[in-house]
């Protein structure tokens, strides 16, 4: 065991006891008193980074919130996935006779497709552009104008991913028609004027300028 | 009367001043293969073939009968031959195209009383196509009266959608008949499908607004603005029946 007085840095006496306790206490009572400002300077130095403390102004309403995150988040949904719209009544049919390929439709998840009708100038015709979200291998266009023969007008692929075009001779009035997209899925162009589904599936109507009035 | 001969009788009813479809007797011409051919607007003819080759016999024997009998009642045949080929293109099984075709050949009838016999055929087509889906018949011959001389197949037409995207029929009819009877509408009357086709994406309510706003825009306002009924702020309630 090791003897305290060896670790005492004085020369301690030897048996005395009550002469070592006088002797510390001496020292004790020399040691000057503890400088209380540098104490609290210290005090409010570390509770200043670890706390919050509230600001005054333009420069509060700026400093991090903790909801800025889920906010955010939000916002990017609501922009970018808009949960609160429906795209199931844009497409497909509501026909007996095409309620299954409108499931299978669904199930292959065909989004939306944009198709505008152009009259070309100096001639008696329109040029339909179909835009599709998927890739297809072939598109035709089937109406009234080629009785409904998907081998009489393919639309050719445009340098646009997934736009096709075609050119149709029209004479101006009312024709009927619709897209088939790899021979076998039926689109219609979901801002053209529809006409009700006559028992076969939804179709467009298109009117040729020249005879509007 | 055969299908040839009712080509022939469509086709030669607007030069010989007649209406399109109106039965005027038999005709002594033959036509192989039956051809059919119609007005379209003012002084186009477009060709409609009815190819029997893409029907199997039985259903193609079928429509041979139901086309004469149209023709025999002075309904065009080409919107009929026309169904009949979606019908095929479809591969819908005969038996259902018969019935579309009849349908349809009920419904161009239909639509012949409502609008009238001086109908064009794109009239009778889109008030067919107005009738089956669900507008009530005395709406289309309202449409009709905004548009007495003829030109109603594109009211007819965007009526028909902007009612199949929600906006209700009332409302529609309202809508589509003011700017109807503005002079060159054609292409407002477009505007409108158009511009609710947008909107219906968002729900009917939408549709309804766009609409309203629509139609304030580009039908002017004819006297006066309405004054209110009464200069008091509360409301009179009614009394309970």
């Amino acid at each position: 065991m090791t003897d305290r007085r060896d670790v005492l840095p004085f020369d301690a006496p030897d048996g005395h006891d009550d002469e070592l306790a006088a002797i510390v206490a001496a020292m004790y009572a020399a040691t000057p008193a503890a400088d209380t400002g540098a104490a609290d300077r210290c005090a409010r130095a570390v509770l200043a980074q670890s706390m919050h403390v509230p600001e005054r102004g333009a420069i509060g309403l700026l400093r991090p919130r903790w909801w800025w995150g889920a906010a955010a988040a939000m916002l990017v949904v609501a922009v970018a996935v808009k949960p609160w719209r429906s795209r199931a009544p844009l497409l497909d049919a509501d026909s007996t006779a095409t309620r299954g390929a409108a499931t299978q439709t669904r199930a292959n998840e065909v989004s939306q497709p944009t198709g505008t009708v152009t009259p070309i100038d100096g001639g008696d015709g329109v040029r339909f552009d179909l835009t599709l979200p998927a890739a297809a291998r072939e598109v035709a266009i089937v109406g009234d104008f080629n009785g409904w023969d998907e081998n009489a007008t393919r639309m050719s692929r445009q340098s646009a991913a997934q736009t096709w075009s075609a050119e149709v001779p029209l004479a101006p009035g009312r024709h009927v028609y619709a897209f088939v997209v790899d021979g076998t899925r039926w689109l219609v162009d979901p801002l053209a004027p529809q006409v009700p589904d006559a028992g076969f599936g939804p179709s467009n109507a298109v009117i040729v300028e020249g005879g509007t009035r | 009367m055969n299908i040839a001969g009712a080509a022939l009788l469509v086709a030669l009813g607007p030069l010989l001043g007649g209406r399109v479809g109106e039965p005027s007797g038999e005709s002594a011409h033959q036509v192989t293969p039956a051809a059919v051919r119609l007005r379209v607007g003012s002084a186009d003819w477009q060709q409609v073939q009815f190819d029997a080759a893409r029907f199997d016999s039985v259903t193609a024997n079928a429509l041979r009968e139901i086309l004469d009998t149209a023709a025999e009642r002075g309904l065009p045949t080409a919107p009929l031959i026309n169904r009949a080929l979606e019908g095929a293109a479809r591969k819908v099984n005969g038996a259902r195209i018969l019935m579309v075709v009849r349908e349809y050949s009920a419904a161009l009838e239909q639509a012949r009383t409502m609008l009238g016999f001086q109908s064009t055929v794109q009239e009778l087509e889109a008030g067919a196509s107005a009738l089956r889906a669900g507008i009530d018949a005395i709406v289309v011959a309202s449409v009709r009266a905004t548009r007495p001389r003829g030109g109603a197949d594109v009211p007819l037409m965007v009526l028909t959608d902007i009612v199949k995207r929600g906006v209700p029929t009332g409302t529609a009819r309202d809508a589509v008949n003011s700017i109807a009877r503005m002079p060159k509408s054609d292409d407002a009357l477009l505007g409108l499908q158009s511009t609710v086709a947008k909107n219906a994406v968002r729900g009917p309510g939408m549709a309804v607004d766009a609409l309203h706003r629509y139609v304030r825009i580009t039908v002017p306002a004819i006297g006066p603005p309405s004054a209110p009924a009464t200069l008091d702020r509360k409301p009179i309630r009614p009394p309970p029946p």
